[in-house]
């Protein structure tokens, strides 16, 4: 095993995507910190390649408690309310930090911020750059993150939380070369943002691995709700190797319509009301159910037409999706897009309250990596909110962690070793598992699910958890530690899914039959830990 | 699915001395991208470098060069035999590349505290600045960047976008001058090979340089130009000849008239190289084309806006149009490239403007006999770059000498008022140009551009022709002298 090398901080961030950098720049302010990321920092997660927006109450017709009862409802009620009441209170303000810091966010000729509507949404509320709303947002948070003293690590993957006491003090991270790197430091901020990498078809980016969910269990953080995983209605089919890549929302906000092969407008038959502009879980099982009854189009979707609107509106407000789908030789001006479900978004994730603490002493979380916001269905726009506004929270408050004495834990630095050196002896390829895995997930904990599959499930990834996976030599480590944080977050996914016997949100279970809705739900969150799994009883 | 073999650089800096080429034959479903060839790759090879995020074009993570070009694996379609390298810069392992120092170089706008929002227009011209995707592409193939200590295309990007945005509390102008705002010979290569299609030269560059100029920064040797075209509409002084003064309006082929088109001259070929625009008339005489000369054109204007200073620019564009709108000519040819991308690109004009390279390869050229030669060919910056035309001079040059060998194209240095304000520079450019020519081994570097004709003689142990003196040549004919 090469040298290691250990670094200490005040706060350590884990990852880069729009929650840890605004985490960062928080805690600068309070004592040295670390930012490290799996990527060249800025350039992974998800935050950069969202398209559509960001929700907040810009607007004097608009009001927070609006924006709180559209989020409630659009998850079902399973969100913590007051996780909620503090996303829609402070979002507005952290535009304004990022107009502040230089962001580009298109504006009116009235010199407000243009604003679009989104799905389940009573006012068009989301603010957005074009369609590279995100990329906007990063740039501007790199460009303010340059102007602190963070210290930054580009190309670390962490695997493994270090504990003493009881107490979070750090992680392990391993550079590219398969160096171990002990970070210590008296506050640990989690922000590796969500996992649907888990699953055959995804959005996400490669590192959406859930690698954040696994650590924290393994280490003993609860967990809340991972059986919430947001299917997005539309993402690309073709080509093959592309499918699952984000077609947005914003499509469907500019107007665009959904048909099925026999050119039906569907929507009328699921939600005659609001149409395309419906929630997520119920669009994307309209799109499915038309599929899999047959109105499906050649390459397995169904039609998103934006061809009726303006070329030069979607030249202006679309160019990203412009741009992709010419490359793969559709122009959107003239012709429908092909589009099915795909992976989007873990609603669940590490439990905070509303300072971003977890479970865990000298743990906290922020982004996509917590769970409560969201409830069982995320709105279009509410994520990029979420990374800003518990993003900051998580930063100045791991930032007034007092300073403690910390010795590293040797036992614990000797296993994570014994571990790596380990997989120079296995014998399955991680890419294969990887492989099995995304399929696994796909058919047996997708968008519907009984019992009977999610236990099939259970057993094939239990097997899979057996297998010794094998670098070739140390740059091997990291797909061997991200393969078994994937095998970890696609069984809490399963377990999840089998404690919650009701559909709620994003979770569907065929095999139950319920006399209750939402507000009803005798069920709470569903509650992860290493020690065991329950769900929460509401009293009635 | 259908087979796709691939070559890969493959180089680890602690175990090889230097990158070999891999070759692999994997199976691929149809619209595979370059990143999906990769990764199946690595199913197999799990050593295999190379980077990637996104999948989406959005995080400027992959860039590679694919048969040459740099590209983002993640957007381009797999093409059988294609061969995939690093881009050029530092190379960490197989594909990877030390991309962090250039980033880190970009300079970044300053936060204001002050939350007001820019203006509808603001965001307008800041826009299409804004892409960027930071991948690097641009300055792994800048030009100055080889031989200067230039901060790179990006951030002059980067600090245009800074000097548009209102929020901005300082004035960086004179930052961006240390940063080397006047090094960039304008070859556009930059811009071609942005995956967001950034056009840096013209939208950040050249505005940048305004804005040294109205601030009393421009380079005195861009100065003095300037003051010439003012007062002779003319960019470069007068010799023994010129050639608006040497011949008539109106040349008339040997034959039958198969087409007519109206000549942009251009300062160059007009004071200093008259030879080659009367050698070139010579070819059109031979190829049937009539050909009108507007004796009241002039400067194109191409020096100004290159360096910045447009404040009389409109005049030149207006007299220039007039001049052939007038004689009711509904093609313009040009020969010199710097003119014919600025007609193109920053003209708004009533006729067709097109190199004479086009021109001859769409009315066909005349019988030729081989010239006994080994000749190269040097791609113009702005042919290649600035009008995309690198397949009509080949063609043209392979008909007419024995043999014809490639060159890597890069630029001379000669662009963007480099020669005359920087000349250490363009002299560095110019001197790789020669290391790149004796490598040939061609007795002739042939080219069309006049400033790149004038430059790369300087520093060339071989002869450099004008594509249109070696058509006289292969006509059997003896160039011009005057
Ligand atoms: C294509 C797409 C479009 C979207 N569009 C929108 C939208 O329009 N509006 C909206 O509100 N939401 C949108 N979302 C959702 C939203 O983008 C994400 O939920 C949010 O950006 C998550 O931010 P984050 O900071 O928590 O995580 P991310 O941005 O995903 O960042 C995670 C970071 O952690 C790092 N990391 C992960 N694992 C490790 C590890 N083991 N070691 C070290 N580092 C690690 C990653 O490299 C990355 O830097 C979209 C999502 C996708 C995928
Ligand atoms: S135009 Fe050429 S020299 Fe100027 S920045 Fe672009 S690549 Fe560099
Ligand atoms: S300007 Fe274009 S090529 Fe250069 S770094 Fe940005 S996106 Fe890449
Ligand atoms: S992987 Fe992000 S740009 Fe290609």
């Amino acid at each position: 095993m090469q040298n290691q090398e250990f670094i200490r901080s005040h706060v350590l961030v884990i990852g880069s995507g729009g929650a840890g950098v605004r985490a960062a720049i928080e805690a600068s302010g309070s004592g040295t910190c670390v930012l490290l990321s799996r990527t060249i920092v800025g350039k992974g997660g998800c935050t950069i390649m969202a398209e559509g927006g960001f929700n907040a109450v810009m607007n004097e017709a608009d009001n927070v408690s609006d924006h709180f009862a559209d989020t409630m409802k659009g998850g079902a009620y399973l969100n913590d309310p007051e996780l909620v009441r503090v996303l829609t209170e402070e979002a507005p303000a952290r535009i304004n930090d990022l107009i502040a810091w230089g962001a580009v966010f298109d504006v009116t000729d009235s010199c407000t911020l243009c604003q679009r509507p989104f799905g389940g949404q009573c006012f068009p509320r989301t603010c957005y750059a074009g369609d590279r709303t995100g990329h906007e947002m990063m740039i501007t948070l790199m460009e303010r993150l340059s102007q602190t003293s963070v210290k930054v690590y580009h190309e670390i993957s962490v695997f493994d939380l270090i504990l003493s006491q009881g107490r979070v003090i750090g992680a392990f991270g391993l550079d590219r070369k398969g160096k171990l790197y002990v970070f210590i430091a008296d506050a640990t901020v989690i922000a590796t943002g969500g996992g649907t990498r888990v699953y055959d078809i995804s959005t996400n980016s490669t590192s959406g691995t859930g690698d954040g969910y696994a650590m924290a269990w393994r280490a003993g953080a609860e967990l809340i709700d991972m059986e919430q995983v947001q299917f997005h209605p539309t993402g690309a089919v073709y080509p093959w190797d592309a499918r699952g890549r984000l077609v947005t929302e914003a499509v469907r906000g500019e107007g665009g319509v959904l048909k099925n092969s026999l050119g039906e407008r569907f929507m009328e038959k699921y939600d005659p009301d609001r149409m395309e502009l419906s929630t997520r879980d119920v669009v994307a099982r309209a799109c499915a159910t038309e599929i899999q009854e047959g109105r499906g189009t050649p390459h397995g979707g169904v039609w998103l037409d934006v061809s009726h609107l303006p070329a030069k509106q979607i030249e202006e407000r679309l160019p990203v999706m412009l741009e992709q789908f010419l490359k793969y030789g559709v122009d959107i001006r003239t012709e429908p897009m092909e589009v099915a479900p795909t992976a989007h978004h873990i609603m669940g994730g590490l439990r905070i309250d509303p300072f971003c603490q977890t479970t865990l002493p000298g743990l906290y979380a922020c982004g996509e990596a917590a769970g409560g916001v969201h409830g069982a269905n995320r709105l279009g726009g509410n994520a990029l909110a979420e990374t800003q506004v518990f993003g900051k929270r998580a930063g100045s408050m791991a930032g007034t962690e007092p300073e403690h004495e910390i010795n590293s834990n040797q036992e614990q630095v000797d296993s994570a070793k014994m571990m790596l050196e380990g997989y120079l002896t296995g014998d399955v390829s991680p890419d294969m598992v990887k492989f099995d895995l995304q399929r696994i997930m796909w058919h047996g904990a997708g968008i519907f699910r009984t019992k009977k599959m999610l236990e099939e499930t259970r057993i094939a990834l239990d097997a899979l958890s057996r297998k010794k996976l094998k670098a070739v030599d140390p740059s091997g480590f990291i797909s061997c530690c991200t393969t078994r944080n994937m095998i970890d977050t696609a069984r809490l996914i399963v377990t999840g899914a089998l404690l919650r016997e009701e559909s709620r949100g994003a979770h569907v279970r065929t095999d139950v039959i319920q006399d209750w809705d939402n507000q009803s739900s005798p069920f709470g969150h569903t509650i992860l830990t290493r020690t065991g799994a329950t769900i929460e009883r509401r009293k009635a | 699915m259908m087979n796709i073999t691939v070559t890969i650089s493959r180089f680890n800096p602690d175990t090889d001395e230097e990158p070999r080429m891999e070759s692999w034959t994997v199976e691929m479903e149809e619209g595979a991208r370059v990143l999906h060839v990769l990764d199946k790759i690595h199913t197999l090879d799990p050593t295999l470098a190379y980077r990637s995020s996104c999948h989406a074009g959005q995080c400027g993570s992959c860039a590679v060069r694919v048969n040459g070009e740099p590209a983002l694996a993640c957007t381009k379609e797999a093409s059988d035999g294609m061969v995939i390298e690093p881009l050029n810069l530092p190379v960490i392992k197989d594909l990877m590349v030390d991309l962090v120092p250039g980033i880190n170089a970009i300079p970044r706008f300053h936060s204001s505290e002050c939350g007001t929002l820019p203006t509808l227009e603001d965001v307008s011209k800041i826009k299409p600045l804004r892409d960027c995707i930071e991948c690097l592409s641009c300055v792994s193939v800048c030009p100055a960047m080889r031989v200067t200590d230039f901060l790179g295309p990006t951030s002059m990007r980067s600090q245009m976008r800074i000097a548009l945005d209102p929020r901005e509390p300082g004035n960086r102008i004179r930052e961006a001058i240390t940063q080397g705002l006047f090094t960039c010979t304008s070859c556009n290569r930059c811009w071609r090979v942005c995956p967001k299609n950034i056009e840096t030269p013209g939208k950040a560059i050249e505005k940048l340089r305004e804005i040294a100029n109205r601030e009393g920064l421009t380079l005195p040797r861009h100065q003095e130009v300037a003051e010439l075209v003012r007062t002779t509409g003319r960019s470069v002084e007068s010799g023994k000849h010129t050639f608006l003064d040497l011949v008539d309006e109106v040349i008339e082929p040997y034959g039958e008239v198969k087409r007519e088109v109206g000549f942009f001259c251009g300062c160059m070929f007009n004071a200093r190289l008259p030879e080659r625009a009367m050698d070139m008339l010579e070819v059109m005489r031979h190829a049937g084309i009539r050909v009108i000369i507007p004796k009241t054109q002039v400067c194109c204007g191409s020096p100004l806006i290159r360096t910045g200073q447009t404040s009389f620019i409109d005049e030149l564009k207006d007299k220039n149009i007039r001049a052939f709108q007038e004689r009711g000519i509904t093609t313009v040819m040009t020969m010199c490239a710097g003119c014919g991308a600025t007609l193109k690109n920053d003209y708004d004009t009533p006729f067709e403007v097109k190199d004479v390279s086009e021109i001859l390869s769409e009315t066909g050229l005349p019988p030729l006999t081989k010239v006994p030669i080994t000749a190269t060919y040097h791609d113009p910056c702005h042919l290649k770059n600035g009008q995309q035309i690198t397949r009509e001079p080949r063609e043209i040059l392979v008909t007419a000498v024995d043999k014809f060998v490639e060159m890597p194209a890069y630029c001379c240095g000669s662009g963007g008022g480099v020669r005359s304000g920087m000349p250490d520079e363009a002299a560095a450019l110019g001197e790789l140009r020669r290391a790149e020519i004796n490598k040939t081994g061609a007795d002739v570097v042939v080219t069309i551009c006049p400033f790149c004709e004038y430059h790369i003689q300087e520093h060339s142990d071989r002869p450099v022709k004008n594509l249109m003196t070696v058509l006289v040549e292969a006509l059997g004919k003896k160039p011009t002298e005057l």
